[in-house]
């Protein structure tokens, strides 16, 4: 659940570019055919809500529902009492509750003659339950995926985002700095020296993961055991301000071989371009790195309900070209002669910085 | 291990119950269904996971680092990153359709699996695991009790936190640094912080803290997936005659609820027993959904789960379940007071897990 700094602030996110987001959406409902447009949300899935309106549930969840014009209409199971709340943190929605969001929704739709065709973001996997109640209620609509459409929405990044993601990201620097200290000697105090300075600092959500070992598991894990640090290991800091979400994943070694290779992925994270498949510009760069070998990537980014989520990566088949613009979050893994190394950090494809 | 006595559990249940095939579904707000059977904590993207009858588990994560997270902590489960979660259990399930076949929770499940029920012979398992979830093993009840520890030792740490001029996230920031350090992955918490405009708690707002703020907190963190919650509320300062007041009626409602849990009643007779407190004060309209949302409900494997003790819910209560109890409402003189405890339901009454004292405490500013 969300626990940290929740509330919505007009300098950070003015209404205006949450009205031009609104619109944008509405250009692309109006291109597809669509008369009015469903999004999701809950503590795990917030994010195309969050983007429309600023709001993030901390938890339950809830439906918005946008129509061709006037305000969304956010539905939510949460009680009437938790509406002030939700109130301060979504400047622009009508806020209904009411125990079956999934009917209220469809009876909405059902009220106005001119509803047809109704897109839904990520339709597959909207709750049963809702998607249920909304078909019930809503009879004659036609229900149509409109991934793909809100997917088109986010490969651009506004001022308005990048700030908001750069703000996140100097929280997960500083968190990570919390490593440097030598303060923590096992990995659950260290996670939590991380987690504590990100929320200090007004993170919204943390997920710190560790891997003290990195010589024997590269796989990082959340963790609050008191695992012993040992001379190589690595911490990831994932962390939202604001409903953005951004990743840091840093090595620590003992010997401080990590230091040339965290040298050159600040160089690869600022010289991303547009146009170029990520696995050929990392095999590029990687001949500025003599002895180093590319084990894996992955590059994520904000494109549906989900903070996060891979787009393309030395894992899964995806064509990887970036877009200018684009929000991504870059994870590196070499080998080096000293070890292991893993890093992640965001970006925004064609700028040199957040 | 506690994961691999529930998976026999489970497994003993779906026999009994002639089930060949229970797919559960999870992610990191409604995690326990998941848990249950896997013992996998999920925190990014959605899961699902197809349990065999002959307790072979496959756990499907649409994220990477899900994928590898499960890899760790899911030793003899079959993991399988599925970028396209849908899709793929949907062939899975194909190949099984000649089986009896269940699914949990129903509601949540995707809403293409979900439709195809009638075809799959899909059936809504949600009451069977429920009842799983509730009634708890020993080894269960063990860990809801280390969690109910670390729920004391943590509101000591968040009290020692709160001082007049703090942000409430800090508070927050101090409470999750020391549940890290010390074996809690994760905690369930809203706060509250001011005096009559409060009508219930929220995630933090970046409000600061003054003398005479109450700070309400529901703390519930969580150890080897378990959840045990602490209610308590603190005043900046000395508590007024008013607050002090309050909290009485607070207290004698939550033990008068508390002493009718017993193996056989239902949680309607605990709400009652908890509401009767304020109707003798003439407080009842505060016991109404307008003020408040539950008088206590289950803990376990999610911070919120059944049942949910009102007095419209006739559940009953079995040894072996584990609840917080607590009575928390509006007061108009006051604002927003909490006061829970949570216990372990056993024969012949129950056993109080929280070991904070049960007073309105006050914080020097």
């Amino acid at each position: 659940m969300r626990r940290g700094l929740m509330g919505w602030n007009a300098e950070e996110l003015p209404v205006a570019t949450l009205e031009a987001r609104l619109e944008r959406l509405r250009a692309g409902m109006a291109k597809a055919g669509m008369d009015a447009f469903v999004i999701y949300t809950n503590n795990t899935r917030p994010s195309a809500v969050a983007y429309v309106t600023g709001f993030t549930p901390y938890w339950s969840d809830a439906l918005m529902l946008v129509g061709k014009t006037g305000e969304p209409v956010f539905a939510t199971a949460l009680s009437k009492r938790v509406s002030e709340w939700i109130r301060t943190t979504d400047p622009l929605s009508e806020i209904v509750n009411t125990p079956k969001p999934g009917t209220l929704m469809g009876e909405r739709l059902a009220k106005d003659s001119t509803v047809k065709k109704v897109g839904v973001l990520e339709y597959d996997t909207l709750p049963s339950g809702l998607a249920d109640d909304m078909a019930t209620a809503a009879p004659a609509v036609e229900w149509i995926d409109g991934t793909a459409l809100f997917t088109g929405l986010r490969r651009e990044t506004d001022d308005s985002e990048c700030r908001l993601l750069a703000r996140a990201d100097a929280m997960a620097g500083a968190a990570l700095r919390e490593a440097e200290t030598g303060k923590a000697t096992d990995a659950g105090t260290l996670a939590g020296l991380v987690e504590q300075s990100a929320r200090l600092a007004g993170a919204e959500e943390t997920y710190i993961a560790v891997a003290p070992d990195l010589d024997a598991d590269k796989r990082l894990n959340r963790t609050s055991q008191p695992t012993p640090l040992t001379d190589r290991f690595a911490v990831r800091a994932s962390i939202a301000y604001k409903g953005c979400w951004v990743r840091r994943t840093r090595t620590f070694a003992k010997d401080r071989s990590a230091a040339k290779a965290d040298a050159w992925f600040g160089d690869v994270v600022r010289s991303i371009e547009a146009g170029k498949p990520i696995a050929s510009q990392l095999t590029a760069k990687l001949k500025e790195l003599p002895g180093a070998t590319l084990t894996g990537w992955m590059a994520e980014s904000c494109t549906g309900s989900y903070p996060l989520s891979a787009v393309a990566s030395s894992r899964l088949p995806a064509k990887d070209a970036p877009v200018n613009g684009q929000f991504l979050v870059l994870t590196v893994e070499l080998a080096l002669d000293s070890g292991p190394w893993l890093a992640a950090a965001p970006l925004i494809v064609g700028r040199a910085t957040l | 291990m506690i994961a691999d006595q529930r998976r026999k559990r489970l497994t003993d249940a779906m026999q009994e119950s002639g089930l060949d095939v229970l797919l559960v579904y999870g992610n990191a707000w409604q995690g326990d269904y998941l848990r249950y059977a896997t013992d996998f904590g999920i925190l990014e993207g959605q899961a699902l996971a197809i349990v065999r009858g002959d307790g072979h588990i496959t756990l499907y994560v649409d994220s990477p680092l899900e994928a590898d997270r499960a890899g760790l902590d899911c030793p003899g489960i079959e993991i399988v990153l599925a970028p396209d979660l849908v899709g793929e259990v949907d062939e899975a399930l194909n190949r099984m359709r000649n089986r009896s076949m269940g699914a949990a929770p129903q509601r949540l499940l995707p809403r293409r699996i979900a439709a195809r029920a009638a075809d799959l012979k899909l059936t809504d398992e949600t009451g069977f695991v429920d009842r799983l979830l509730m009634g708890k093993l020993d080894s269960e009840i063990a860990a809801i009790r280390k969690s109910a520890k670390l729920a004391d030792a943590g509101y000591k740490v968040f009290m020692q936190a709160a001082r007049v001029g703090r942000a409430d996230y800090e508070l927050v920031a101090e409470a999750e640094a020391f549940f890290r350090a010390n074996g809690v992955d994760d905690n369930f918490q809203i706060i509250g912080v001011g005096g009559v405009e409060v009508k219930g708690m929220a995630p933090p707002s970046g409000k600061r803290l003054k003398r005479g703020d109450m700070v309400t907190t529901e703390l519930t963190p969580c150890v080897d997936g378990y959840y045990a919650q602490i209610c308590r509320t603190l005043v900046m300062g000395e508590p007024t005659s008013e607050q002090k007041g309050a909290h009485a009626l607070w207290r004698e409602s939550m033990e008068a609820g508390i002493a009718t849990v017993r193996d056989g009643v239902t949680a309607a007779d605990i709400a009652k027993a908890e509401n009767d407190v304020f109707r003798k004060y003439g407080m009842g309209k505060y016991t109404t959904s307008e003020f408040t949302r539950v008088r206590g409900h289950g803990m376990g494997l999610f911070a919120d789960t059944k049942p949910h003790i009102l007095e419209d819910v006739t559940t009953r209560i079995d040894a072996g379940m584990a609840l917080i109890v607590h009575p928390n409402t509006y007061h108009p003189a006051v604002g927003y007071m909490v006061l829970g405890d949570g216990i372990a339901v056993t024969k012949a009454g129950c056993e109080v897990l929280t070991g904070t004292a049960r007073e309105l405490f006050s914080v020097a500013g």
